[in-house]
Order: C-alpha cells, then sequence, then structure tokens
C-alpha cells in the first residue's frame, strides 16, 4: 500500500499583507477588506528575487529522508496547478533532478487538476511504485509554483495565491501515512474563466460544496471509514469560510481542519496540503493509526480527498 | 466558539427584532452600490442570486457594506444557502448573527 515516506515544506521569509497584495492588483477597498474580515486571509509568503527552482529546491533539501537514497528514487513528480510555469526551453523540472543527484530518474510534470493535483500525483506515484519491479523504488513528489501573473495571484473574492513548496518521499510501502484510498472526480463543464462567465460562475458556486463532500465521501468509502474516524482534515488553503461552511454541511468539526495556515500563508497552488501536513506534524496532530484526510479542489474544477493513516 | 459567549440569550431575539427593520432598509439602500445598477420594486421575497445574480464574493461585500452602515459586526461561519436565498433571508440571518458595540 502506498505510503508517504517524508513530507517537508518551504515557506519564503518575505510576508506580503492581503492589503498590499490588493494595492498590486488594484482592488476595491471592499474587495480587499473580505479577504480578512470574512475569508480568513490576512498575508501570504513570497519571494520576488527567487526562481520556481530556488522555490523547489528549498523544499528539496529539507527532506531529510532523501540523503544518500537518491539511487532509490525512480520517479519525479511535478504536480502543479497553472499549465506553463517557465518559458522554453527552461525545465524547472530537469533542473531540479540534475541538482539533487536526481537526473536519472524518470521525471514528468502532473496537471490539469489545478490546485488538487498534487493528490493526483501522490497517487499517481504510487501505482508506478507498485508496478515496479524493485521495492525499494521511491519517487519524490514535488509541488510549488511562483504567483507570477495577475491570474496566478487572485480569485475574485475567494483567494489569494502565495508561494509556497512541498516535497513528498514516496514508496510502495511503508509502516506510517499509508494511502487508504483516493477519489476525485473531474467536473469539466466548469472550465473556463469564472470573471468571465458569470453564469457558470454561479453554477460552480452551487455545486463546489456539494462536489468536495461527494469526494470526501467517496474516499471514505472506498475504505469503509467513516467521517467520524477521520482526526484531522488538512485543506487546501483557499480561504477559511469554505471550509467552515462544508464543515457545516457534511457534519465535521471545523477545529478539525488544519486552517491555521490560511491566514500566514494564502493558498500555494498544490503545495497546501502537504504544507499543513508538516504544521500538523511539528503541532503533533498526526498520531499513530489515525486516520487523516487530505482534500482539495482545484478550478476546471477537479475535487479529491485522500485518506491516510499515519 | 466565541459568538457563544458573545451573544446574551435572554436579549437575542428581542435585538434581532428591533434590528431586522434597520437590516432591511440598509440592505435596500446599499444593494444598488453592490450591484451597481438601480432594483426597482425591492422586495423581501426577491431571490438575491437567482433574480439578482449575486454571487458569493458580492454577497460577502454587501455584509461588508451592512456592518460599516449599521455599526454591527456579522457573524458569517454559519451562513448557508439558506441564508442568501433571498432579501428576506439575508435580513433575518444578518439581524439574528450581529455583535452590537450596545
Amino acid at each position: 500500500m502506498t505510503a508517504i515516506e517524508a513530507v517537508a515544506s518551504y515557506l519564503p521569509e518575505q510576508r506580503v499583507s492581503v492589503e498590499d497584495v490588493a494595492g498590486r492588483l488594484a482592488l476595491t477597498s471592499m474587495q480587499t477588506r473580505l479577504f480578512r474580515r470574512f475569508l480568513g486571509l490576512a498575508e501570504i509568503r513570497l519571494d520576488p528575487d527567487g526562481t520556481l527552482l530556488d522555490l523547489l529546491s528549498a523544499a528539496v533539501s529539507r527532506l531529510d529522508r532523501l540523503r544518500g537514497r537518491e539511487h532509490l528514487v525512480r520517479y519525479v513528480l511535478y504536480a502543479r496547478a497553472m499549465p506553463v510555469v517557465a518559458p522554453y526551453p527552461v525545465n524547472t523540472l530537469h533542473d531540479l533532478c540534475r541538482a539533487f543527484g536526481l537526473g536519472h530518474a524518470v521525471s514528468f510534470t502532473v496537471t490539469h487538476h489545478a490546485c488538487a493535483t498534487g493528490l493526483l500525483a501522490v497517487d499517481v506515484a504510487g501505482r508506478l511504485l507498485a508496478a515496479d519491479a524493485d521495492p525499494d523504488a521511491l519517487a519524490l513528489v514535488v509541488a510549488g509554483e511562483k504567483a507570477f501573473t495577475r491570474d496566478a495571484q487572485y480569485v475574485p473574492g475567494t483567494s489569494i495565491f502565495g508561494e509556497g513548496a512541498a516535497a513528498c518521499l514516496v514508496s510502495a510501502d511503508g509502516p506510517r501515512d499509508r494511502v487508504l484510498a483516493y477519489a476525485s472526480s473531474i467536473r469539466g463543464e466548469f472550465d473556463g474563466r469564472l470573471d468571465a462567465l458569470p453564469e457558470m460562475a454561479s453554477r460552480f458556486e452551487k455545486e463546489y460544496p456539494l462536489s468536495l463532500a461527494e469526494a470526501i465521501s467517496a474516499a471514505l468509502s472506498q475504505v469503509g471509514v467513516s467521517l467520524e474516524e477521520i482526526s484531522l482534515i488538512l485543506p487546501h488553503n483557499v480561504n477559511a469560510l469554505s471550509w467552515q461552511r462544508l464543515c457545516r454541511r457534511i457534519g465535521f468539526p471545523p477545529d478539525r481542519v488544519l486552517l491555521a495556515n490560511v491566514q500566514v500563508t494564502g493558498h500555494a497552488f498544490c503545495a497546501d496540503t502537504f504544507i499543513n501536513y508538516t504544521t500538523a506534524a511539528e503541532c503533533g496532530l498526526l498520531r499513530s493509526g489515525r486516520k487523516y484526510l487530505l482534500a482539495a479542489a482545484g478550478l476546471g474544477a477537479t475535487f479529491s480527498a485522500m485518506v491516510v493513516e499515519h | 466558539m466565541d459568538h457563544e459567549t458573545q451573544t446574551p440569550l435572554p436579549s437575542a431575539q428581542s435585538q434581532s427584532a428591533e434590528l431586522r427593520p434597520r437590516v432591511f432598509d440598509s440592505i435596500s439602500r446599499l444593494l444598488p452600490r453592490v450591484l451597481g445598477r438601480e432594483i426597482p420594486a425591492m422586495s423581501a421575497d426577491m431571490k438575491l442570486m437567482s433574480e439578482l445574480g449575486m454571487r458569493s464574493a458580492s454577497m460577502l461585500e454587501l455584509l461588508l457594506e451592512i456592518e460599516d452602515d449599521l455599526d454591527i459586526q456579522i457573524e458569517v461561519e454559519d451562513i448557508d444557502d439558506a441564508a442568501m436565498t433571498s432579501v428576506g433571508d439575508l435580513a433575518d440571518f444578518v439581524a439574528s448573527h450581529a455583535i452590537t458595540d450596545g
């Protein structure tokens, strides 16, 4: 059974308030205020002088369990939300592999699940390792993107994106953080610019909580686990209010969703759930034998959930 | 939860009843500004999303405007689809989830 051996994350030191971001994006006073007042966002992290390679390298360099085991890494998967992150012929993933002695690994990008792609990458990594002849083979999943365009910085009335990165070492089997289930549903009818298609945006708003709740329910059903058995949800950091509302809908205590990072990181694309994992681990919130849930939604739209046993 | 200690239960209903007409009046005045257009014949039954085309972002902007207008704070954690159905539903929600300084 796929296991997440280790997770490391990195957040740039520079803190930028949502008001400063909103000023650069020329948002109105009300558009700006609702982020802090209602959505639970206060600041994001940025590294304006750093490259994408710097961002991803910072996470991988913190992954101590990788040291000395680079030769076992068969696959390196880059999970990302944006379809394009660097101009041709720059290939940041290949540069990253070379920098960390992983040039021998099969490396590729996993995308098109938007901000839910991180969970897809863990699932794909697990499937590849399960089919690999070497039981000791490992996969490295990395996530993290630069918030470098207006569309990459802001979803109106919903979220502000910041920079952060994560690196996960995945194995075909292991004693801890075993992936019990993964469910994902793609709703392609919501592919398009929400700000330009108000009718679609209205339908998406209505469907969003239903679809995310269904993905969570589907993942739990795969292994016969009840919501009551889930000790913690590690979410994507779109905003706090949408998770609080979802909790009311599915009957889950909102204080068991790790939302503390929403106000200090903003939404770091696909890296959120893994950054939240490291926070949960540091805070002692992950207990042996307890089950937790990674959950994320991506524009376009994808709704995903993963049940993991620590 | 904070709102459990901040809402004095015995007077909550009377405060809500007193506030509700002021909230409705405030919504009636502020909605055209938030939507950027006039709304003829505003009524409590008017549907916020299906009739007026509001979305959650504009709904939150409206709540901020109401907070400023009435000098209140609105606890939004409990807001659900039912609270955002009609103008009257929103007025009910705001009146029952408002924290006033007084």
